[in-house]
């Protein structure tokens, strides 16, 4: 009751106090969390609902009147096509999510476990493809890969082949393409899990004489699901959501990408935009409904090590020779996977006209002369937009991992529903929301701060995803036992809750701010003149055709400064990274 | 809650630094224009460079100027027409008379008669170059062609296709590369192009037999360009006149041929209506359509539009462009070129855009398997049936069958055309 009393002077701290103190009172709630998720829900109701209401509503509009109906939604499910390319979705959603886990469970497993040089390299460069917008990677893998790319034109030329081969186009190569650039996630998420578990359980199985082999599959791995399936929902739904590469690889059945077709290329043809964002709601809705029953999955399975409190990395070792080879070859493999899209951007940037042979043949300086010119202007705004969206992103995704981590507020479900929502929804049809939206009642897209406010809209999942999934590994009752030794809420979170949800929070700043500044599908909706971003930069370079070095260059730029970025934040801030993730394998 | 305060003081102020460059840099600007359209990134550069150099020489002042590019023609229509009356640009830069002539219908132009309206004429071979009554003229305008790459086609030993009709031969099949109606106005126009001269059930057949013989389906026009000229794709239909030049510009071995039957887009521009800097829009209008803007037109990529401009002049200039052009067009002025344009009727084109669209989409694009299947299918059992009668076998009845079947596949019929080709199968001797 401290509380209410301080807020009596402002006639809107009222508004929001009594119904506060109302359900305070018939739950039995803390105060500040009921003010906590009232706060949250103006927020996500200003920039999330509100504008999706806008998209929803054209959702239901009939074309050529002026009616609301669901006969959209009908005509979508009598529609053969749009089923087939639903079914495709989700096959294309498991296919990623399998190539993604055979990739990264065994580098997440050795940067974690095994004391080997070089780790902390290893792990930034496998952090790497996230840093990329995925279509640049199409890039550079097309360039390689491509029929009269570099791997093409060495085959013809030792006589291996006869005629070029299809490496990349198709179902196969978007697969490729979209596990190398979801690798970070698998690879963070069982990173996480690995050295979150405490060493006192396998060595008890090592101990009862367990193998190696039968500790991984029996004690570890089932250890890792919780974190594992919080990082693979997202993999998961990704192609949900990934409009561009799928089209530069041909691949046009599938729902994001049918859906930015139809809403992009409508013209005047109005069903085709409508069913354009039905695509996407219904793709929403049921991504939505695959993440809950995964969250509520995580949540049966959640294992509670009390002794976590006070352990800082799981258990590490010290590879035998064979061991050891075989995980510098594997690391070696990834990394050369993960390299060949900066290599493949590097070359294409400092050259022109590279087309029929192996490696450029015409090297050049041209292209960043031309970029250093715009650059300052891109990166400034890439650095801005996604700075305030991380401020936004944190202050909103730390209360609300809280709230629905740790309260039993009403409506935290919803909230969480919501958000969740974000996740799945294509960047064109967040960005065509807000200029439904934010243009004549309330004209916030005339002004710089929509490009932040659409990032962290569209990012917040990330933060929060991780930021929760700390906060269902952290056990209860060591706050409890603070509480009940005095301590306050804030005191509780302060001294408590936070320092050992730093490891996740860090993941989380990291996973949105790399998030948010290669993010371009809304962005690009959004933008004027002057609000360019890097990724819109390589865009629209790419776009007009031929300009594939400017691209490059302005790519390989980004790449070198998110990975200086990656470096620092792995020197500076980290003692966490070392501390939190055994990066060096310093602690035993 | 006083930490609470404190924290919130600290978050605003660090908010407030990390934003004052952005707030200072939108402060200092005072002149202002913006653009909307589909051109591409090379023009607008261009003419970003030239204008401003000639507002800052002529008025002695610098111009803000911004440029939206955020997709095609339909794209960038739809985007106008999202911002309902208060554009957030003041001219419409780029796409053909259908979006110009949308915009007007909608009222998002307005009528400006430039200062060189008559230095661009009002029609060419019975097409529309500016609109009469002054709501847009053509500033670069260029035909339809296809594009080759000759590196590709000399690699597969294949000819140069210089009929529509001869892109049809199944040696071309799976070496070319188009992109779908409703994702490139470029695209639409050649579907229409076809229908209209061929009638529509011919039209429509032969834009199924033409599908049957593509790679894949291209994410629009730009894509199409950039497919070929890497030699992922032998062949693009569809191409805007100066992408070949552009490339070729840059070293890629692509080539444009202006097909039998192609018409001419005025790409143009229009002010639009509630332009905020409407001053500042016809002062760049009028410098667009002068001799100085146009050569900025043509350093960006384009052919200009004026009917008195000698790009062997211009090249004696220096303006290395006009060489390009003068290659690639083949004559001295745009106006120049002897080409039959065929018969367009822009009004039938306009009254069934969406007709068309989503025909092509629901009985080609999207079945295009079953399409190549079908087609496949058909040719093998006329095989069948050619060996058959070099065999002596009486083939009458089998090849009456796969005729059906052959017109059954024009008219979209796939699965009666496969089941009708099976027939004629059976009819053969094992």
């Amino acid at each position: 009751m401290r509380i209410i009393p301080s807020l009596r002077g402002s006639g809107s701290g009222w508004a929001l106090v009594w119904p506060a103190r109302f359900i305070y009172k018939a739950k039995g709630l803390s105060r500040s969390d009921i003010l906590i998720a009232l706060a949250l829900w103006l927020v996500v109701g200003f920039v999330v609902v509100y504008p999706l209401i806008f998209l929803f509503g054209e959702s239901l509009r009939i074309a050529g009147t002026d009616r609301f109906g669901i006969h959209n939604y009908l005509d979508f499910f009598k529609d053969p096509y749009y089923l087939r390319c639903f079914g495709k979705t989700v096959l294309l959603g498991f296919l990623v999510l399998i190539a993604t886990t055979a990739f990264g469970l065994p580098a997440a497993y050795i940067l974690a476990r095994y004391r080997i040089r070089g780790k902390t390299i290893f792990t930034a460069l496998t952090l790497l493809p996230i840093v990329l917008p995925a279509y640049a990677g199409a890039f550079a893998f097309i360039v390689f890969f491509g029929r009269w790319g570099t791997l093409n034109l060495l085959l013809i030329e030792w006589g291996i082949i006869k005629a070029p081969v299809n490496f990349i186009y198709g179902l196969h190569g978007l697969v490729l393409i979209q596990a190398i650039h979801l690798l970070p996630f698998i690879v963070l998420g069982l990173m996480a899990a690995f050295t979150t578990i405490d060493p006192s359980l396998e060595e008890a199985a090592e101990v009862e004489g367990a193998s190696a082999f039968k500790r991984f599959f029996t004690i570890t791995l089932p250890l890792c699901t919780p974190s594992y399936f919080a990082s693979a929902v997202l993999v998961f739904l990704w192609p949900f959501t990934d409009w561009l590469t799928p089209i530069m690889l041909g691949q046009t059945d599938l729902l994001p990408s049918i859906a930015y077709i139809n809403i992009a290329y409508h013209f005047t043809d109005m069903y085709r935009k409508y069913m354009g964002i039905v695509s996407v709601v219904v793709s929403a809705i049921v991504c939505v409904g695959v993440f809950l029953a995964v969250k509520a999955w995580v949540e049966r399975k959640k294992y509670t090590v009390l002794s976590k409190g006070t352990m800082f990395t799981g258990r590490q070792v010290t590879p035998r020779l064979l061991s050891r080879l075989v995980a510098y070859i594997y690391m070696l493999f990834i990394s050369g996977l993960v390299l060949l899209i900066p290599v493949v951007l590097g070359l294409s940037a400092f050259s022109r006209r590279w087309v029929f042979t192996p490696i450029p043949t015409y090297w050049t300086l041209e292209n960043f002369k031309l970029i250093l010119v715009e650059t300052p202007l891109l990166v400034r705004n890439s650095f801005v937009f996604s700075g305030v969206a991380l401020v936004f992103g944190i202050t909103f995704g730390l209360a609300a991992a809280y709230l629905l981590a740790r309260t039993r507020v009403p409506g935290k479900s919803a909230l969480e529903f919501i958000t969740t929502l974000l996740l799945v929804f294509p960047g064109v049809a967040i960005g065509v929301s807000y200029l439904l939206a934010f243009w004549r009642t309330v004209p916030l897209a005339t002004h710089w701060i929509i490009m932040p406010l659409a990032l962290f809209a569209r990012r917040v999942p990330y933060f929060l995803r991780m930021a929760y999934a700390s906060y269902l590994q952290l056990d209860p009752s060591l706050e409890e036992a603070a509480e009940v030794s005095g301590a306050n809420k804030l005191t509780t979170f302060t001294s408590i809750s936070l320092p050992l949800l730093l490891k996740g929070i860090f993941v989380g700043v990291i996973m949105f701010f790399i998030m948010a500044f290669q993010e371009i599908s809304t962005a690009v909706f959004l933008y004027r003149g002057g609000w360019e971003t890097l990724p819109i930069g390589i865009y629209l370079n790419w776009h007009r055709g031929m300009e594939f070095g400017i691209a490059a260059a302005m790519a390989f730029f980004m790449v070198v400064l998110v990975f200086i970025l990656l470096l620092i934040a792995a020197k500076i801030g980290g003692g966490i990274l070392n501390v939190a993730w055994g990066a060096t394998g310093r602690r035993s | 809650m006083k930490w609470l305060l404190v924290a919130k003081g600290k978050v605003f102020l660090a908010v407030c630094l990390l934003l004052l460059p952005l707030f200072v840099l939108q402060g200092a600007a005072q002149e202002r224009l913006g653009w909307i359209g589909p051109i591409y990134q090379e023009l607008a550069e261009s003419l970003m460079r030239g204008f401003k150099e000639y507002y800052r020489k002529t008025y002695g002042k610098e111009i803000e100027i911004t440029f939206i590019r955020p997709g095609g023609w339909p794209v960038c229509v739809d985007k106008v027409r999202l911002w309902g009356g208060k554009p957030d640009a003041d001219v419409f830069l780029g796409a053909g008379a259908p979006a110009h002539e949308l915009l007007k219908a909608l009222g998002l132009t307005v009528p400006y008669y430039h200062k060189h309206w008559d230095a661009i004429p009002a029609q060419w071979r019975g097409m529309l170059v500016k609109d009469p009554l002054g709501y847009w003229s053509a500033f670069a305008p260029w035909l339809i062609t296809n594009i080759y790459n000759e590196v590709v086609l000399k690699y597969l030993n294949l000819p140069v296709p210089k009929t529509w009709k001869d892109l049809l031969n199944p040696i071309y099949r799976g070496h070319i590369v188009q992109t779908l109606p409703y994702a490139s106005g470029t695209q639409h126009e050649t579907v229409e192009i076809h229908l209209q001269t061929m009638g529509e059930e011919e039209g429509w057949a032969y834009n199924r037999y033409l599908a049957a013989q593509l790679l894949r389906f291209s994410t629009g026009s730009v894509d199409t360009l950039h497919i070929v000229s890497r030699g992922e794709a032998a062949i693009g239909v569809a191409q805007p006149q100066m992408n070949a030049m552009a490339a070729r510009k840059d070293g890629y071995p692509v080539a444009a041929l202006v097909p039998d039957k192609t018409i001419m887009v005025p790409e143009a521009a229009a002010l639009l209506a509630g332009a905020p800097n409407e001053e500042n829009a016809k002062i760049f209008l009028d410098w667009l359509y002068s001799m100085e803007g146009q050569k900025y037109v043509l350093i960006g990529g384009y052919f200009p539009a004026r009917i008195d401009i000698s790009l062997t002049e211009w090249e004696a200039e220096g303006i290395i462009m006009a060489k390009h052009a003068r290659e690639a067009l083949g004559v001295d002025n745009f106006w120049d070129i002897e080409v039959e344009l065929i018969d367009y009727d822009l009004e039938l084109a306009k009254a069934r855009w969406d007709e068309v669209n989503r025909y092509y989409e629901y009985e080609i694009f999207r079945k295009w398997d079953e399409l190549k299947q079908t087609l496949i299918l058909i040719e093998k059992v006329e095989e069948e049936i050619e060996a058959a009668r070099k065999r002596g076998v009486d083939v009458i009845e089998a090849e009456s069958k796969i005729k059906e079947a052959r017109t059954l596949f024009g008219k979209g019929d796939y699965g009666e055309a496969s089941r009708l080709a099976l027939e004629a199968r059976g009819l053969l001797p094992r």
